[in-house]
């Protein structure tokens, strides 16, 4: 909300000074609900997590042991799993994304298309994203079953869920089944704003399917397909359902996510749950932040995000 | 049925307060007593059987005064836990009375979450001592018990003519299985709660144990509890037990042995009704007896239900009382005769009657006199990961038992900390 406020102040804000001081009044005041809200949902419960890791676990009162969760699980007892499964968490992500990405790029070129049908191919490409993940997550466990639909088609004796390797191919499977349609949609919507002379025009100058894709559609995409991959990135790095559910966080597939609420709820730890946490923020924090900044500066800026509002501040 | 008498409680129930009429909902906090007498709720895990109603209802038209109200939680055991450490945390006493798997009663216990009963009104010589120490921390009571259960070994009577005894015995007999094409064993590994079950019987079926008596000191690094896991992975080795059976859970082996595929099967009492029922491809064709040991018979996990006294729950006095009724004949005859869940009075594993409807009866009790509870710890879910982990490792061949034992008395050193 706040941020959609900026460019509308910004007109009116190089004209005159006088009305600058003003309009800078008034915005403050239209801002404090925001803030106040934002406040309440956002940074209390972070801030509260924080202050939380801070503190010893056990029964009774919990003592104060500043970074003591920190480093139990940076470099203390834990550290072999904390850095096994940020290890996997990145790796999940990393391959899903680059197949997601793929794969939903595929799909919203055929969806663009204009053919009998359309509505009906792009109505069921959706469906994997309707699905709930806990549900996807037990459909694909029954399908990578040592007797299920998988090893039947590929005429394979493969125990799915019984060792590392395979694990990982499941649940990389199942996520990118379950949000390549995400992509996809996101990528539509940034299709179907490319108008149709472009293409046309191209046409006339000799451009063949391909180079229209390479120096049109992809250009031109690019920002609503980079917007879909950061919001995949944020996603993935806190993927919990699938490892959860098809192998329990067996076989090395144990995610932030699943240690964070295996330490938080299940041994009732929430001191060094809280650090986990607070770690796990971190992490996709600054892998955001990189990517926006590497990659996507422009891409924000043009959807409208929060680097446009941020230069506009400066100027 | 049961929906609609459940229908007709809840609505009398709902009558009842609107007559009192406090404004409030939930546990009418307004017309609470000094003396804790009065109407309670009672917060179990999903009623699969759909007869606890029924128990209810006999309660409350005995004790009119002293309504219990049916509060229904999720059927996963973690989201029942999250949900009574929830309501503890709160001090909100809402749950007057929870039901429990019994691995959470130490936690409860030691978090000060419980009221301390009187052992001779729910831990007396009629309650089955196996459950009885499982409702038991720092000797003292905790809980009532309410259900139990224990493994049972399933075997096919038309393949081989008398139970294997040992794990040599069981050994032997595979060979049977495998000149009639079939897996000789199935149990539970994938990496859950089960594979801890499974573990702790061979462990403690070959002399081991994880924790001392009291839960303060790790006991695993022992011969013992070596040889009880190099069993199981010796059974995975030498193909006793299918690959596959490393993702196996209570239904995926059960179904195994109900399809035929498979000659023995750990599993509880529930697989019984299955494999008996019309139509089963092994109606007639399969027996019980206890699980195997080293030397003799095994030691099989405990299972089951104690119901716990919140330590915050305004009507103690209805909710003791209440538990104890529970514990009942009458209560527990319902228990094994509709709920079909195996009761922790030891009389009745012998009651002609129930044993007609029930013939694992007997086999049961006897599993259950040499059952042993799961470590009995405040830190139960740190224990139980520590030991899943690393046995899955074993079983897995990603470790040796040797090395897994050693990581395993680490993290048990860590986890009870």
């Amino acid at each position: 909300m706040s941020t959609s406020l900026r460019p509308a102040l910004r007109g009116p804000q190089k004209k005159s000074r006088p009305n600058r001081e003003r309009d800078g009044g008034l915005a403050f005041w239209l801002v404090i609900p925001s803030i106040a809200v934002l406040t309440l949902v956002i940074a209390f419960p972070v801030i509260s997590s924080i202050i939380r890791s801070l503190f010893g676990d056990g029964i009774g009162e919990a003592p104060f042991v500043g970074l003591d969760n920190y480093a139990q699980a940076l470099w203390g007892y834990n550290a072999d799993d904390f850095w096994a499964a940020t290890g996997v968490t990145y790796l999940f992500a990393a391959i899903t994304i680059v197949l997601e990405t793929l794969i939903g790029l595929g799909m919203a070129l055929v969806a663009n298309q204009a053919f009998r049908g359309r509505g009906l191919i792009r109505a069921s490409v959706l469906i994997p994203w309707a699905v709930p993940t806990a549900v996807a997550a037990v459909l694909w466990k029954w399908a990578f079953d040592p007797q299920g639909i998988v090893n039947a088609l590929l005429g394979t004796d493969i125990i799915w869920t019984g060792s590392t390797v395979p694990s990982m191919i499941a649940i990389i499977a199942a996520d990118t089944w379950k949000t390549a349609p995400f992509i996809a949609l996101l990528v539509l919507a940034g299709l179907q704003v490319i108008p149709d002379e472009v293409y046309e025009a191209a046409k006339i100058d000799g451009a063949g399917a391909w180079k229209r894709f390479l120096f049109i559609t992809l250009p031109l995409v690019k920002p609503a397909l980079l917007v879909a991959v950061l919001f995949r990135l944020l996603d993935a790095l806190r993927m919990y359902d699938l490892p959860e559910i098809m192998t329990n966080g067996a076989n090395g597939t144990s995610t932030l996510s699943v240690l964070v609420v295996q330490s938080t709820l299940s041994q009732l730890k929430p001191g060094y749950g809280g650090a986990l946490s607070t770690l796990t923020f971190l992490f996709i924090f600054v892998t955001a932040y990189l990517f926006v900044r590497v990659l996507g500066v422009n891409a924000v800026e043009q959807a409208g995000g929060r680097t446009g509002g941020r230069k506009g501040k400066k100027q | 049925m049961n929906t609609k008498k459940g229908l007709i409680a809840t609505a009398s129930a709902a009558a009842g307060l609107l007559v009192v009429l406090t404004g409030c909902s939930g546990n009418a906090s307004g017309e609470t007593s000094d003396d804790g007498i009065g109407p309670i709720t009672f917060a179990s895990g999903k009623d699969l059987t759909g007869a606890m109603p029924q128990l209810i209802e006999m309660w409350n038209e005995e004790n009119p005064d002293q309504e219990v109200t049916f509060l229904e939680l999720s059927a996963s055991p973690d989201d029942q836990r999250t949900s009574f450490v929830q309501d503890f945390q709160a001090k909100s006493g809402n749950y007057d009375v929870v039901w429990g798997d019994v691995v959470w009663t130490s936690e409860f216990a030691a978090y000060g979450w419980l009221e301390e009963l009187d052992a001779e009104k729910v831990a007396g010589p009629d309650i089955l001592p196996a459950a009885v120490a499982s409702a038991t921390y720092d000797d003292k009571v905790w809980a009532a018990p309410f259900m139990t259960n224990a493994g049972l070994l399933y075997y096919r009577s038309d393949l081989i003519d008398s139970p294997p005894t040992t794990w040599e015995e069981m050994d032997a007999a595979c060979e049977i299985a495998a000149a009639n094409d079939m897996d000789c064993y199935a149990g539970q590994f994938a990496q859950y709660e089960g594979l801890t079950v499974n573990v702790a019987e061979a462990i403690n079926s070959a002399g081991g144990a994880f924790l001392s008596e009291d839960g303060q000191s790790v006991a695993v690094d022992s011969p013992e509890a070596r040889e009880g896991l190099q069993h199981l992975v010796d059974m995975f080795e030498n193909g006793d037990i299918n690959a596959a059976g490393i993702t196996y859970q209570e239904q995926e082996s059960a179904n195994a042995f109900l399809d035929g595929d498979v000659m023995f099967l750990r599993n509880w009492p529930y697989v019984y009704t299955a494999a008996s029922e019309d139509g089963s491809a092994i109606a007639g064709k399969f027996g019980i007896t206890t699980l195997p040991g080293l030397e003799g018979t095994g030691v099989s996990s405990l299972g089951g239900i104690n119901l716990g006294v919140s330590a915050f729950s305004k009507n103690k006095g209805t909710a003791k009382a209440w538990v104890e009724w529970m514990q009942s004949e009458e209560a527990q005859k319902v228990l094994v005769s509709v709920m079909n869940q195996a009761s922790v009075r030891s009389d009745l594993y012998t009651d002609p009657e129930l044993v007609e409807v029930s013939p694992y009866l007997p086999t049961l009790e006897q599993s259950l006199d040499n059952a042993n509870p799961r470590p009995r710890t405040p830190n139960y879910n740190a224990v139980s990961l520590a030991i899943q982990e690393n046995a899955y490792a074993a079983l897995q061949g990603s470790m040796t038992v040797d090395e897994a034992i050693t990581q395993m008395a680490a993290d048990l050193e860590q986890a009870i900390q």
